[in-house]
């Protein structure tokens, strides 16, 4: 932490939006802290995005609403923004900048860290492994979450996602191990009303002890957006590389993120890429999803599941579409499933996890969870299509077989699928959920499961 | 005579296959009644142990809330316990740095104070601000920073100096409040690591 005071200019030459303009500023760094204060002494943070010719463009993290030319000035701090870490941050609540706004003190800082983090050595990366129980059947039965992995949750306006990454909160922890599990959790331009179910919902289930919270509210400054995951995300760094936990950070929502960084560029008067994102669009949300991973000699690991609205529902658009590049595999949630009434209305067909059957298998899960959830994905893809074939001829004309798939269909999304918001499943129940759906189906027709899981686990139906 | 024996005889016969078929019917339906039964002792004791597990991880459930929340309340607590300790501290301090005498030791400080200022602004030609208590130091100090005037204009402050360019383009707060501010987290810190965090 740097302990120097920094100069106070009070030459601004423009305000453009977000952006403030200081004018006769000949010794700014980029990323610089700065500290804007108007004319009635309040304070706004702010960081350098630009300097030369003796000029600074300055983003005010809390907005320029209210400020002047006149009267208004800036304090370059001469240090890049830093959060306060130290294992005092759990089970505390801050605001999008990383404020304390649950009526206590500032924790008492450890460390001093740049919220921007350092980058991981590729060298020293350690391939994730072991399993994360969520509890919930449809991600760790058949998308499977791994320590260390980047998962994002595709989902669209009003689906239940919040009720799904505050379950995930609650319920998330890493089975067969002592070692320690944190939640940092960053809610970003969300409702009032998100915002307090989030907190509300952590308190009561007594998870809140292990989490951290950092909600941006929707009546924020956009811009202080930007800002909420990389706090989050230098908590979580800290959580798993100093102290050595294992770290499950859930960013909601990232669009929101997008949109803040649409507005910056807009303001700044850079060429627009697709749909108006600026063209670096792509390497931004990589600073942010890369800081997922294990490194070699260190205990912790960070896990991130960044969840997304897609506009339109548009798996296309470029926030879900450049998303899907940088992280491994994603869950999409269906509209058709949520307008059923599906709780978690998770499509599987369009949802993987890559790095799944790293995670999973005997000694992290269990033998056959690998072929059981093969031959559900089988099944349930032969249902869709029997479903669709049944539209047309009708019940009547289906073969027998036909029929069976019908039923795994609707089984597949009742009894496994199908979950209540506060019920927390063990990887065993899921699993057994999983035989029950496939059990089905005639033996014959288990075709990706070896003969001898097939005769300790099938129960004929 | 004949007749009516063998009426007696077909009677008789039909009396005992009635009632061998009902004897039958008796045994079939106890032997379905004691699997009926041992049938729903089976299901009952599934239905028993079910509940029992689900009562078991309500418990588990309300236990870890009860003690999650416990844990946090008296951490929380404790924070401000120690917040409330370090304010205290800080308030020691500030009056003592109030009531410090302006000897040797704080002219230097005031000088070292002067040259920083200057080096952070980029220029000598600087107007210098202060308080009443320490004006006479730093009046004192100005024939070593030539370009630099002190202002008639009295700020509140504990001590140190604010300066600004005679332009006016650029401020630099180098107050002992300013400074305290700047410091006031590894302080705390260091306050903390006293009470044993």
């Amino acid at each position: 932490m740097s302990t120097q005071g920094g100069v106070q200019y009070s030459k601004i030459a423009e305000i453009k939006g977000p952006l403030v303009v200081v004018d006769g500023v000949d010794s700014a760094a980029f990323d610089e802290l700065v500290e804007i204060q108007t004319t009635g002494g309040e304070k706004r943070l702010g960081k350098v995005l630009e300097v030369g010719n003796g000029k600074a463009i300055v983003q005010v993290f809390e907005g320029t609403t209210g400020l002047s030319v006149s009267g208004t000035s800036a304090k370059f701090m001469g240090k890049v923004m830093e959060m306060p870490v130290s294992e005092e941050v759990l089970g505390r609540v801050f605001d999008g900048l990383g404020r304390p706004i649950d009526g206590l003190p500032d924790p008492i800082a450890s460390k001093f860290l740049d919220i921007n983090g350092e980058p991981m050595n590729p060298e020293q990366r350690e391939y994730p492994r072991d399993f994360i129980q969520t509890g919930v059947s449809v991600i760790d039965g058949m998308l499977t979450l791994v320590r260390g992995q980047k998962l994002p949750i595709f989902s669209g306006s009003g689906m239940s996602h919040n009720i799904l990454a505050a379950q995930i909160a609650r319920q998330a922890a890493v089975v067969g191990t002592t070692d320690e599990f944190a939640v940092v959790f960053a809610a970003i331009g969300v409702q009032y009303s998100e915002a307090e179910y989030f907190k509300r919902s952590l308190e009561e289930s007594g998870a809140l002890k292990r989490s951290v919270l950092f909600l941006n509210l929707a009546d924020d400054p956009a811009i202080e957006r930007i800002i909420t995951p990389r706090v989050a995300l230098t908590v979580a760094e800290y959580l798993a590389y100093d102290l050595g936990m294992h770290v499950l950070v859930i960013l909601t929502d990232m669009t929101n993120y997008a949109e803040a960084l649409r507005e910056i560029s807009a303001a700044r008067e850079e060429v627009p890429g697709r749909k108006g994102y600026p063209g670096y669009l792509y390497t931004d949300l990589s600073t942010i999803y890369e800081r997922a991973g294990r490194l070699h000699g260190r205990k912790g690991s960070v896990t991130q599941m960044p969840i997304l609205t897609m506009p339109s529902d548009d798996i296309t658009h470029p926030i879900p579409d450049l998303t899907g590049y940088i992280t491994e595999g994603q869950i999409v949630l269906g509209r058709d499933l949520f307008r059923q009434g599906v709780y978690p209305p998770v499509n599987i067909l369009m949802s993987l996890s890559r790095i799944m059957k790293d995670g999973i298998g005997e000694g992290r899960t269990r033998a056959d969870h690998q072929e059981v959830s093969n031959q559900n994905y089988d099944a349930y893809s032969r249902s869709q299509e029997v479903r669709a074939l049944a539209g047309i001829v009708g019940k009547a004309g289906l073969t027998g077989v036909d029929l069976k798939y019908l039923e795994v269909g609707d089984s597949f999304e009742k009894d496994f699928l199908t979950q209540a918001v506060d019920e927390n499943r063990t990887i065993e129940e899921t699993l057994s959920l999983q035989w029950k759906v496939v059990s089905l189906l005639p033996k014959n027709e288990l075709t990706k499961i070896k003969d001898k899981f097939i005769d300790q686990y099938y129960k004929e139906r | 005579m004949g007749s009516d024996s063998a009426l007696e005889q077909t009677v008789e016969k039909i009396i005992h296959n009635t009632e061998e078929q009902i004897l039958s019917n008796l045994k079939d339906a106890l032997k379905s009644s004691q699997d009926a039964l041992s049938n729903s002792h089976v299901s009952l004791e599934q239905e028993y142990d079910r509940i029992i597990s689900e009562g078991k991880k309500e418990a588990e459930k309300l236990e870890k809330q009860i003690i999650g929340n416990a844990d946090l309340d008296s951490r929380n607590k404790q924070l401000v316990l120690i917040e409330e300790s370090i304010e205290k501290v800080f308030d020691k301090a500030i009056k003592k740095i109030q009531d410090a005498d302006r000897n040797s030791d704080y002219s230097k400080l005031i000088s070292s104070m002067l040259e920083e200022s200057i080096r952070t602004i980029g220029t000598p030609d600087i107007i210098i601000q202060t308080n009443s208590k320490d004006k006479s130091v730093v009046q004192s100090l100005l024939s070593k920073f030539p370009g630099a005037t002190l202002s008639n204009d009295v700020i509140d402050c504990l001590g140190g100096i604010k300066v600004q360019s005679k332009d006016g383009t650029m401020k630099f707060d180098n107050t002992i409040d300013a400074r305290l501010e700047r410091l006031k987290p590894l302080i705390r810190k260091d306050i903390a690591s006293k009470f044993g965090r």
